[in-house]
């Protein structure tokens, strides 16, 4: 199990009542711990709707987690 | 050497030349206004000219300063005459010398252009009759007791500027001591950003010359005008095909509830004229797409994405990416923002979303709710972006995206890497925009049906289509007059224009498909056809 800071913006935010919650997980990467939040929160977006940044830096969804890290899930935002 | 310069003695054209001869340069372009005999139906016999000098020198320096900064040309003067002048006297001279003529020649035309427009020069005309008329060269220029336009802000308002020395205002008027400004108006002081040492002299002289087009003029659109125009940013187009609405006014505050139901370009436009009249303001009252923004494009430095759906945030982009010209995006949602700004080389948007998304997968301003002033803090930092771009200031916005949430007050950016190939692949060939196509196109127009797609345009003066007319053409409308906004007759279709060298074709041509007319330009112009025997 690791720790990770994870942190939801927009609508995700909305859908899981909060901006940022630690989480315990045995997910490996980005993708598999997405899964996991989506199931908990009933996130309705798709991977393929969203982006993941991790440590600061937009990461791909197979990249591997590790514990402490900061993990950001960003959908695109078109208000004006 | 003075840029721009008044002279009350004869100009020696020669003397001239030689202030601007060097050797670094492959191209000289000059242009000479000549007294002529003739105006508006009255022989002339001498005239006189003169300015308000004080404000005359810094408007002509100015314009010059704006010619060397946005064709790069090496050097620029203009000289213009006072006092009495006989028939065929120099009126004016301007020498342009740059590295290639292009850029020569483009300068020449803006200069002349410019001063005809901006500089307060007064000619008093000495008929053949034996009486006289005073005549004011200056742009829009009116009796101060009528409503006298600042320079640069009443497009609408045009007459045919391209005499070259014979004036074409329809009355003649007292030499009035307005300057550029209407009177009892104060000049646009900017002092308290000037006095930052980012700015200075040489920032404000950058803003005054930067010309930046504006996506969308709503929530994020409203505060990012306003402060760009209240910065002194010498050109702003102002692309939105919306009106006014009445829930728009809790976020869009340059607006008025009286203005509901008009269209929001025209309407900021109006807005801005008053905020600051140095501002050339452009509207286009049209949605950006992938047809109608890159004509327009092509004529600014900088592009604001203040869309607020995505299919217009991607078209913004993939022009951007191709022109190679910065864009700064903003984009909201409820209480919180993505700023990114993609600059030439950088990761752009769809380098950060490389799957162009679906609509309705988040929701807009109506569906989602806003606060006013969440747009208001995006637009600003967005304006603030253009500030620093224009200035040259470094900014991390570049390198990725800035994700704001204005409920918790936490700010976190998010590097992002260019993607592969970005310009030339993965970033627009999604959705490709197609390159704008040249406006120019050869063609001789003695075979017969060769121009049969188009109605053929003759731009050129009335004395120049006598001394050479031209049959195939239908309609003679002067160049200047169709860049200044002339409308061609209803139901005319795609037209050809034609001058004598492809200049004036090229350049009326591409107003009127910044207008969103179908226009091209006969390469090389008349003295470019083919000799036939
Ligand atoms: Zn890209």
């Amino acid at each position: 199990m690791i720790s990770v800071d994870v942190q939801y913006y927009a609508l995700l935010r909305e859908q899981a009542g909060t901006s940022r919650e630690r989480v315990a997980t045995s997910a490996a990467t980005a993708q598999a711990l997405y899964e996991e939040l989506r199931a908990r929160h009933q996130l309705t977006p798709e991977v393929s709707q969203l982006r993941v940044a991790i440590d600061g830096e937009f990461a791909g969804w197979h990249d591997a987690l590790s514990d402490g890290a900061e993990v950001v899930f960003i959908p695109p935002v078109a208000g004006g | 050497m003075a840029h721009f310069e008044f002279s009350d003695r004869p100009l020696d054209a020669a003397a001239l030349h030689a202030t601007v001869e060097d050797r670094t340069c492959g191209g000289f372009a000059s242009f000479e206004g000549w007294v002529r005999d003739f105006n508006d139906g009255r022989p002339v016999e001498r005239l006189e000219y003169e300015a308000y000098a004080l404000l005359a020198v810094k408007e002509g320096d100015r314009i010059i300063a704006e010619a060397m900064a946005r064709f790069g040309v090496t050097h620029a003067r203009c000289v213009h005459r006072v006092g009495e002048l006989a028939l065929g006297e120099l009126a004016v001279w301007i020498g342009v010398s740059a590295p290639h003529r292009g850029e020569a020649f483009a300068a020449c035309r803006y200069i002349i252009d410019e001063v005809k427009h901006r500089v307060p020069i007064w000619k008093k005309e000495h008929y053949v009759a034996g009486d006289s008329g005073w005549v004011n060269c200056e742009r829009c220029a009116a009796a101060p007791t009528v409503t006298a336009h600042p320079h640069g802000a009443a497009r609408g308002h045009d007459q045919d500027h391209d005499h070259d020395h014979g004036h074409d205002h329809a009355t003649p008027r007292a030499p009035a001591s307005v300057g550029v400004h209407a009177p009892g108006l104060p000049s646009p002081d900017y002092s308290r950003q000037r006095v930052l040492p980012e700015v200075g002299d040489a920032g404000q002289a950058r803003l005054r010359t930067a010309r930046v087009l504006v996506i969308g003029a709503g929530g994020l659109g409203a505060p990012v005008l306003g402060y760009l125009a209240g910065a002194g940013i010498g050109t702003i187009g102002v692309v939105d095909g919306d009106v006014l609405d009445t829930s728009n006014l809790h976020r869009q505050t340059i607006y008025s509830l009286a203005d509901v139901g008009r269209p929001k370009a025209l309407l900021a436009a109006e807005r801005l004229r008053a905020l600051n009249p140095e501002v050339d303001v452009r509207p286009y009252v049209q949605r950006a797409d992938r047809s109608t923004l890159p004509p327009l494009a092509g004529g600014y430095d900088i592009l604001v994405d203040c869309s607020d759906n995505f299919a217009t945030r991607f078209v913004v982009n993939d022009v951007a990416v191709r022109l190679g010209k910065p864009a700064v995006a903003a984009s909201i949602y409820q209480y919180e923002g993505q700023l990114q700004v993609v600059m030439p080389g950088g990761p752009c948007v769809r380098c950060v979303w490389p799957r162009a998304t679906r609509p309705g997968v988040v929701g807009n301003c109506a569906e989602a709710g806003v606060l006013g002033p969440v747009p208001g803090v995006l637009g600003s930092m967005q304006a603030l972006e253009v500030i620093k771009i224009v200035l040259g200031l470094e900014s991390p916005a570049c390198t990725g995206v800035l994700l704001v949430d204005l409920r918790t007050l936490e700010t976190r950016r998010l590097r992002a890497r260019r993607a592969a190939g970005c310009a030339g692949g993965p970033c627009t060939e999604l959705d490709p925009v197609e390159p704008a196509p040249s406006l120019e196109m050869e063609l001789d127009l003695a075979t017969p049906g060769a121009a049969a797609d188009f109605t053929v345009v003759d731009v050129r003066d009335p004395d120049e289509i006598l001394a050479r007319p031209l049959p195939v053409a239908r309609l003679h409308i002067p160049a200047a007059r169709l860049a200044a906004g002339a409308a061609l007759p209803e139901g005319t279709g795609p037209v050809l224009l034609v001058c004598a060298r492809g200049q004036r074709s090229l350049l009326a041509a591409e107003a009127l498909v910044a207008r969103g007319v179908s226009a091209r330009s006969l390469r090389g112009g008349l003295a470019g056809q083919p000799r036939h025997a």
